[in-house]
């Protein structure tokens, strides 16, 4: 088990060195030159000397090989380095202020989903071909096919504009802002569209991972034992079919960004999604650099801990 | 006049020219009040435009939507509209250009410049104060100054102190910036960057500095998240007097459509970046909103790579602006709220020129000129020269949506005369990189030619400019451009520009489409505003304003 | 692994005209779910609008412009309404089916046949190739894909060929770490063994005996992918990244949409429905016939 861990560790490290080197030879390859935005739009008269000034400023002129091993450096000793753009506010802080806001959307909406689509998952593989499923095939579908931000769109036109014109503040909610966290009524939309997106991929996992455990031969054995249903379902199925459903989980995590990179620009959120495209865009490479592995590590460790779990709820699993 | 603090730039330089200093401490004689403070919420009460029953009410919070993130708030940072916004109300400076399009003095109690444009004097007010309670002295002026101009120290505006020699301060309200080069604009560039408290930006440096401001401005920093918000609250001690609203805010909403809804819901009370034409319109007709529409002073245009074989000959360019049906443009996706540029200076400035060569619609005229410069139509309608064919990239800036729609349909209006175009979108880095160094064909961009207040420029078509987008090199247009700053009184100045306007739209170095009414849209709710401004600088002026239910 | 490996192995032991019944008691599971061949009619149905996008378009999708309708609303003679210059909205989505399903069919295509290609190298040679080739898999999968097509687009430069590419070749990790498991876990059957006894080549191996094996499920994650693969390309032209105007493409016209959505709704809602409809139709079509090829899912 500890040489087991002690590997996938190593492999980890492997992965997350592989990553650094991807992301700083692509960011560089990106056309454009920070410099540039440095100085801004509609300002006047910029000289050679000036731009030469700027790049030796941030360390721009030096070869990229050593800019690599110096990021790499700093990185190792938890220096994140500084924003190219935003100046006087260390990368790291940038990342460790974006990471909470994008965490706490996903964990929310990710536990609704699992509340929502394990029961849901279940009863459509229990009763295959009802109504029932058919109703959950095509509303997690629907789920998937909705293009997020169209979904965003819609929902604050809806709920922020057209909700309080017509019946006024809701009872419970109140008004619900068109953008931002500022109260807690602002993480009601932005949660619901990545619910939406979380549920439909869940609800399809779980009731795929039921109808399969339902027709094994200890499930079988167990019905036949004259087991009642109930009790078969929770003690047998249930337990094994939640194992597709965590690696899913384990797998979201590297699509967390896809997802909120979305939801966080239309919605005006500071999360690590807003903070990698504004990062993109001004070619800030270093709070990309950094703000990629950070997610890697976080991707990589997530991997091992659900490889893990994997082993606690089936025994069946030698970890070898 | 109402505005009586200020004089206006051309009263201004006529003055200066004619006088030397004198003039101008009796123009500038009903200055801002004295330190105490207490006058200056009645001035801003008989600015006020409709006569409302009751006065000034202090109080509330007034939101402000912007587009993009504001990444510092130290001067370095005041170019890009959202930032300038927050920094110049938490910083003043010396002299500012109003929403009339005049001069108004800030801290600057009089300015006295010597004939020969070599030497500027500042007489500062006395006892105004920073958000610590210090007294603002020369010393923060000329370190301002100095710090922002020193190459070595990268800011981002160092290009507009050209031309300063050395800055001193003879006393402690006396500020004397001496010039090695005459510079006709250094009262709209660097003499509007705002001043910084000296000892603290010493102790902490810009960075910790562009985090954490301290000026002498009507509101001072709250709490600021860079791609969230950021908010200021009221200093009492401004000397102009404490603003009437407490807390000032602006929200980072990057989705137009969302930036609406919040006007729309009350969030926010301004946007301060335009909203789509079309959404600014329908506020517009909305009692509960007042829109200002201002002549923008830049141009709305595709810059041209001149130094690329396909666009190098005037013909072609030429034949481009015949092909572009630009009151098509205006009409179809402005609705109509913009003009058509005839010039690179906007018709609000004094020295636009009227008599200048038109290019109306005229595709035929377009297609004649083509064929005339060998540019022959092939098999599918598109016309090459030899192996080299009539074909470029825009390239606009990503998710810009609203600008977009115009680059689509010059294109089908290019295809029309056999001109190939090709789209592209790109981050504003790789575009600026592009233009400047000549990598990219042609863009869309809104960019100054020349203001309403200085006819200057030389940034984007002097040869060795900055933003010389069209790598256009003229040597008679350099050598306009470098006369034409050294003589500062306008009946002097005109020629030049007069001179370069014709070169302008006889080589059409860019392809230059409309001026815009830019249009900035604010909750009825807010009192005070400025009535019939000419630009939308009116941001700097929200000390006046106050807010009624 | 547990419960596949027998029945993999009992296919695997079939013969050339138990493979056809195999496929057409496959195809009578597949017909009897009329879901799925809904999904399937509606995919033929998407296909000829695509071909026939000429015929059928009422107008010029790209140079007809009708003068000051810029966001007209749906008129009986314009059932989609005008887009953001005064096109025909109609013609637009109509020619938009074609980049939307030569992106979805490209992309997958490329993701799968790297994927299939690279999974069996891994699987079938072992040793330090499959250790390199696995944490390369583990590298993609754990990069977030939208993340590099940000940035591949826009090293290339955001074209319909860049979109397909840079989705084809970021996409094939899914497919290669399924192929590389069957593979690995067919490898040590008997009839592998035997094969190689006497003397049968590798690659003969892998693309005669073991790829058939593993289509199955690779059709299956393929199908569902594709509608995943059109979501995206919308999700590239709300970054800017898309496929290059004046060419319609539907994730585009629907990311121009958003900043008229007030003002000009429809032209955000129809491209939109499309999009749900076909990645709706692909991904009934992908569970139908997951439950008609996968064995272990049978009644």
């Amino acid at each position: 088990m500890l040489t087991y861990i002690a590997r996938r560790i190593l492999q980890g490290a492997v992965v997350i060195v592989l990553i650094s080197v991807g992301t700083f030879v692509v960011i560089r390859l990106m056309p454009g030159d920070p410099t540039y935005l440095l100085l801004g739009e509609g300002e006047i008269r910029i000289s050679q000397e000036q731009m030469a000034a700027l790049r030796a400023r941030w360390g721009l002129d030096r070869p990229h090989h050593e800019q690599f091993f110096i990021w790499a450096r700093n990185l190792l000793r938890g220096d994140f380095g500084d924003s190219l753009i935003r100046k006087g506010i260390p990368v790291r802080q940038m990342i460790f202020e974006a990471i909470p806001v994008t965490a706490i959307l996903n964990v929310t909406s990710l536990a609704i989903a699992l509340l929502v689509a394990i029961p849901a998952g279940i009863i459509a593989g229990v009763r295959r071909n009802s109504t029932f499923d058919y109703g959950t095939a095509v509303g997690s579908t629907l789920g998937v096919a909705l293009p997020n931000f169209w979904l965003a769109l819609m929902l604050i036109v809806l709920f922020a504009l057209y909700v309080p014109r017509w019946f006024g503040d809701l009872p419970l909610v109140g008004r619900i802002p068109p953008f931002g966290l500022k109260s807690w009524q602002g993480y009601i939309l932005p949660v619901l569209v990545l619910t939406t997106e979380q549920m439909a991929v869940l609800t399809r996992v779980m009731r795929a991972s039921t109808l399969e455990v339902l027709t094994q031969d200890y499930v079988r054995t167990a019905y036949a034992k004259g087991l009642p249903n109930v009790i078969v379902l929770v003690r047998h199925a249930v337990r094994n079919a939640l194992l597709p459903v965590v690696t899913v989980i384990g797998f979201r995590i590297a699509f967390i960004l896809s997802g909120t990179i979305v939801v966080e620009t239309v919605f005006a959120i500071p999360g690590i999604g807003r903070l990698f495209t504004d990062s993109i865009f001004r070619l800030d490479y270093q709070v990309v650099q950094s703000l990629v592995v950070v997610l890697a590590v976080l991707v990589v460790v997530v991997n091992l801990l659900t490889d893990l779990t994997y082993a606690i709820i089936d025994p069946r699993i030698r970890i070898n | 006049m109402k505005q009586k603090r200020t004089i206006t730039r051309r009263d201004f330089l006529r003055y200066s020219a004619m006088s030397g200093s004198a003039a101008l401490l009796v123009a500038c004689a009903p200055a801002a009040p004295a330190a105490d403070g207490e006058a200056a919420p009645a001035a801003a009460a008989d600015e006020a435009p409709a006569a409302e029953m009751s006065g000034p009410k202090q109080g509330g919070t007034m939101t402000w939507v912007g587009h993009q993130e504001v990444a510092g708030l130290s001067p370095a940072f005041m170019g890009p509209t959202v930032h300038w916004v927050m920094i110049i109300n938490i910083q003043n400076p010396l002299v500012t250009v109003d929403e009339f399009n005049e001069q108004e003095l800030v801290l600057a109690k009089s300015i006295d410049i010597a004939a020969d444009g070599l030497t500027y004097t500042f007489h500062l007010h006395e006892g105004v104060l920073f958000h610590d309670g210090s007294e603002l002295t020369a010393e923060d002026v000329a370190y301002t100054y100095n710090y922002y101009r020193n190459p070595d120290n990268g800011a981002p505006i160092v290009g507009r102190f050209t031309g300063i020699g050395s800055v001193e301060a003879p006393d402690k309200y006396t500020v004397q910036v001496n010039m090695d080069a005459v510079n006709a604009a250094s009262l709209t560039s660097w003499a509007t960057v705002p001043i910084v408290h000296s000892a603290y930006h010493a102790e902490v440096g810009e960075e910790t500095y562009s985090t954490s401001p301290i000026g002498t401005g009507p509101y001072k920093l709250k709490e600021w998240r860079p791609a969230e918000f950021t908010e200021l609250e009221a200093f009492d001690d401004h000397f102009r007097g404490r603003p009437n609203i407490d807390v000032l805010r602006e929200d980072i909403v990057p989705e137009p459509s969302v930036r609406m809804i919040a006007l729309q819901t009350g969030e926010a009370d301004s946007a301060v970046w335009p909203l789509l034409v079309e959404d600014s319109i329908f506020l517009e007709a909305d009692p509960g909103y007042v829109n200002f529409r201002t002549l923008a002073n830049s141009i709305k245009h595709f810059p041209l790579n001149n130094s690329i074989p396909q666009l190098a000959e005037k013909e072609v360019r030429q034949a481009l602006m015949y092909a572009l049906d630009r009151q098509r443009i205006i009409d179809e996706l402005w609705n109509g709220a913009a003009q058509i540029s005839h010039s690179n200076l906007t018709p609000a400035s004094p020295y636009h020129h009227t008599g200048l060569k038109q290019y109306d619609f005229n595709p035929e005229e377009a297609m004649a000129l083509l064929d005339g410069a060998g540019w022959a139509a092939g098999g599918d309608g598109m016309r090459a020269k030899g192996d080299q064919s009539l074909s470029f990239t825009i390239t606009t800036i990503t998710g810009d949506q609203a600008r977009r729609p115009i680059a689509e349909l010059a294109q089908l209006m290019f295809a029309d005369v056999g001109v190939d175009v090709q789209l592209e979108e790109a981050p504003v880095a790789t575009i600026l990189q592009g233009m400047r160094e000549g990598t990219m064909d042609a863009s869309l961009y809104n960019w100054t030619y020349g203001s309403a207040v200085e006819p200057d420029p030389f940034s984007t078509l002097h040869s060795t400019g900055g933003n010389n987008f069209a790598q256009f090199n003229n040597a008679r247009v350099d050598q306009l451009i470098e006369e034409g700053l050294q003589v500062v009184a306008y009946d002097e100045r005109e020629p030049y520009y007069h001179e370069i306007q014709e070169i302008f739209v006889e080589e059409q170095p860019v392809l230059n489409l409309q001026f815009d009414e830019w249009m900035n849209v604010f909750n009825a709710r807010i009192k005070g505003l400025p009535e019939g401004p000419k630009n939308s600088s009116m941001y700097q002026q929200a000390y006046k304003w106050w807010i009624e239910e | 692994m547990t419960a596949s490996a027998p029945a993999n192995l009992n296919t695997q032991l079939t013969t050339a005209t138990d493979h056809r019944s195999e496929w057409s008691q496959a195809w009578r599971r597949f017909s009897a779910n009329r879901i799925a061949l809904g999904g399937l009619v509606v995919i033929i149905l998407l296909a000829l609008m695509a071909i026939f996008a000429p015929l059928l378009s009422p107008y010029d999708p790209i140079n007809e412009v009708f003068r000051g309708m810029r966001g007209g609303s749906p008129t009986p003679a314009h059932p989609f309404g005008y887009d953001h210059l005064g096109r025909d909205l109609l013609s637009r989505v109509i020619f938009g089916t074609r980049v939307a399903l030569l992106v979805g069919l490209l992309a997958t295509g490329i993701a799968v046949t790297l994927g299939v290609v690279i999974g069996a190298i891994a699987g079938y040679s072992g040793s330090w190739i499959d250790t390199l080739i696995s944490r390369v898999i583990d590298t993609l999968m754990a990069f977030p894909i939208i993340a590099l097509l940000v940035v591949l687009a826009a090293v290339l430069g955001p074209s319909l060929v860049t979109t397909i590419v840079v989705i084809g070749t970021t996409g094939w990790a899914r497919f290669a770490r399924v192929v590389r498991a069957d593979i690995m876990s067919l490898k040590a059957t008997d009839f592998v063994t035997a094969a190689r006894a006497v003397g049968v080549r590798d690659w003969r191996i892998i693309w005669r005996h073991l790829l058939p094996n593993v289509m199955g499920p690779i059709i299956v994650l393929a199908t569902l992918g594709i509608g995943g693969i059109i979501i995206l390309e919308s999700a590239l032209s709300f970054l800017g990244l898309g496929i290059r105007p004046p060419n319609p493409s539907w994730g585009g016209t629907l990311a121009d949409g958003r900043a008229y959505i007030l003002r000009f709704p429809h032209i955000a809602f129809f491209p939109g429905l499309m999009i749900v409809i076909t990645v709706l139709a692909f991904n009934f079509l992908g569970d139908g016939l997951r439950d008609a090829l996968d064995p272990r899912e049978r009644d």
